[in-house]
């Protein structure tokens, strides 16, 4: 379980993030939406430890963020907005290399598996050959290596084609529901967000996602 | 350690061809210059015609002196030779050992034992006559002190005392000094010669191009840094500042492997001696310009920017050491210099210099300081 009560966020003067208060419980898939510079980034590495809050607290677990973080980020896994990954490895050695720096050693085949389960089959391929929704796949499934519980996804589908798009959502609503993991995750494809997530928050003072997600049936907190 | 060695190889097999390169180079370059320049040394001795008119001991001695010089090539030639070979400059200049030399040096005699033929392109005349006649006047030096030595025991009625005939050997010798300066002096000439050789010491270039070739395999500390990349190391087993400097043992590792076969390379080849005290000196080496390699990416964000700056500091330290520019010039007049030149304490065979220590404290600081904000 992820608390999180009045949570803001401000770089100097500038207001970012403001009394943020919610929580995901075990196998929900949350969306966080909102215009550009609205604030999700910073939302999710302030939930990645990445980053500190001006105030507020968050627990995972009925941990602590402000005291037990070396022991949080091990149930964490973040997977960025830019792309992470060294170009010029194969998908294989990319794997392989992060596992072996993990908190969990999984064995080749476990990884290969992890690829597999989101129809990333190109295991030998340099990445710097893949196209853009593969890079994506590796991206997420390096985060997945050592098993987190809390999935924090900085917009996983963005720019690449529709097959890749719906294989990532198919394999998220897997990790929710088969393995109780919670997601959070941002995306500005409306359509993707209304048919995978269980709940969803909007942050920024633009009321257009909002008007937009209304006739979803989901449950929506604004901020 | 071994999970950071897996991570490190498969980087390193990535680029195994310019990480060999850069690793071989110090070994390769300095073998190519020692050898290039002893070829060359060769080659620009001077060629020195030598006339030989008179077989007396005293001549065959002053003969092999004379081709006992570092500086010159002797060409034995006959007097027509002589002449023709220094008016075409193929010998620089030519000198004969007239037909009795070794008579007239014991006669006494001290004119013109010694003829000699040159030409407007006799460069090397000045020093190598300079030589040849400090030879000269030794040889008639030690004739006039066995002559006074006799005439003493011959035409005086006292009986001399073997203290008395020192004394009086040595007082000649200090009236000769005049003789030893000169040949002091040509014998400086060899020295220079001599110093050349030594600044093109083998350690001492390996050290330039070791620390060249650090540098530059060092830019994965800029390389890796990528912004988009770091974000993953916060969620590794180790801290990132851990998990760099267990990178850089690693290359050190590596890189003192290859110390070790220079010095493999070194002894076989250029006959350079091996001891524990030059591997000690050479792991002191290599741990402080690793540890300097290291800070010194930390300050680079952009890799080619960083790329000349290491081009610009190798070529610092090789000018600080003398050389491109002859180094006495510079550090006789500021002799600080010196004292930032890191090779300078390797090469003096020291284990631990002040830049061990600096270095050491800034990691130091930077892993305390970095373990802090990331936890
Ligand atoms: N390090 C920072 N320093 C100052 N302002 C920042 C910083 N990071 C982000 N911001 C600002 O905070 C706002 C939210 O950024 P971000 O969280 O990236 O938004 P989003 O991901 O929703 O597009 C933006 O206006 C951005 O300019
Ligand atoms: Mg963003």
């Amino acid at each position: 379980m992820l608390k999180v009560t009045s949570l803001s966020k401000a770089y100097g003067k500038k207001k970012v993030l403001d009394h943020i208060s919610f929580s995901v419980g075990p196998g929900e898939i949350i969306g966080l939406v909102g215009e550009n510079g609205a604030g999700k980034s910073t939302l999710l590495n302030i939930l990645a430890t990445l980053q500190k809050p001006t105030s507020g607290s968050i627990h995972l677990q009925e941990k602590s963020y402000q005291k037990e973080k070396p022991s949080i980020r091990k149930s964490i896994g973040y997977v960025p907005q830019d792309i992470a990954i060294w170009e010029e490895f194969t998908v294989e050695e990319n794997m392989i290399f992060f596992e072996k720096l993990a908190w969990k050693k999984r064995g080749i085949e476990a990884l290969r598996q992890l690829c597999l389960d989101m129809a990333l089959d190109k295991w030998k391929e340099p990445v710097k050959m893949l196209s853009g929704g593969m890079k994506r796949k590796l991206n997420l499934a390096i985060s997945l290596i050592h098993d987190p519980t809390l999935l924090l996804l900085d917009e996983p589908t963005v720019g690449i084609d529709l097959k890749s798009r719906k294989e990532i959502g198919v394999y998220l609503r897997k990790l929710a529901s088969s393995e109780e993991k919670m997601i959070l995750y941002t995306s500005h494809d409306m359509d993707e967000i209304i048919h995978l997530c269980d709940r969803i928050i909007c942050i920024g003072d633009d009321p257009f996602y909002k008007e937009i997600l209304i006739d979803s049936g989901k449950e929506i907190l604004t901020f | 350690m071994m999970a950071i060695l897996y991570t490190r190889l498969i980087h390193w097999k990535k680029q195994i061809i310019s990480l060999l390169f850069w690793l071989l180079l110090p070994i390769l370059a300095t073998l190519a210059i020692v050898y290039g320049t002893s070829l060359i040394q060769q080659d620009s001795k001077i060629p020195v015609g030598i006339v030989t008119g008179d077989d007396s001991e005293i001549a065959n001695a002053l003969y092999e002196s004379i081709r006992a010089t570092q500086l010159i090539r002797v060409i034995d030639v006959t007097e027509a030779e002589a002449r023709r070979l220094v008016e075409s400059h193929e010998l620089d200049s030519a000198f004969v050992i007239g037909e009795g030399y070794g008579q007239d040096v014991e006669n006494g005699r001290r004119n013109r034992l010694i003829t000699s033929y040159l030409s407007n392109l006799s460069f090397a005349y000045a020093p190598v006559s300079q030589m040849i006649i400090s030879l000269v006047q030794q040889d008639t030096g030690h004739s006039k002190a066995a002559h006074t030595v006799i005439n003493l025991s011959n035409h005086t009625t006292e009986q001399w005392t073997w203290d008395e005939i020192v004394a009086k050997t040595i007082e000649i010798q200090q009236e000769e000094d005049l003789l030893r300066t000169t040949f002091t002096f040509a014998n400086t000439v060899g020295m220079e010669n001599e110093n050349t050789v030594s600044l093109w010491n083998t350690w001492g270039l390996w050290a330039l191009f070791s620390i060249l070739s650090t540098l530059l395999l060092f830019d994965w500390g800029v390389k890796e840094k990528r912004a988009e990349i770091l974000p993953r190391f916060a969620f590794i087993r180790y801290t990132y500042q851990h998990y760099l400097l267990l990178n850089v043992c690693l290359y050190t590792l590596l890189f003192f492997i290859f110390d070790l076969i220079a010095v493999v390379v070194f002894h076989t080849f250029l006959s350079e001696s091996i001891s524990l005290s030059l591997i000690g000196a050479i792991l002191a080496f290599r741990m402080l310009i690793n540890m300097g390699a290291f800070i010194f990416t930390c300050l680079f964000q952009n890799v080619y920017l960083y790329y000349s700056t290491a081009f610009l500091l190798a070529l610092i330290t090789a000018v600080i050491s003398g050389a491109i520019i002859p180094i006495d010039g510079v550090t006789n007049r500021f002799p600080w210099v010196a004292l930032f030149n890191p090779v300078q304490p390797f090469l003096e065979m020291e284990f631990i210099s002040p830049w061990h220590i600096v270095c050491f404290v800034i990691i130091a600081i930077w892993y305390v300081k970095g373990g802090k904000s990331n936890a």
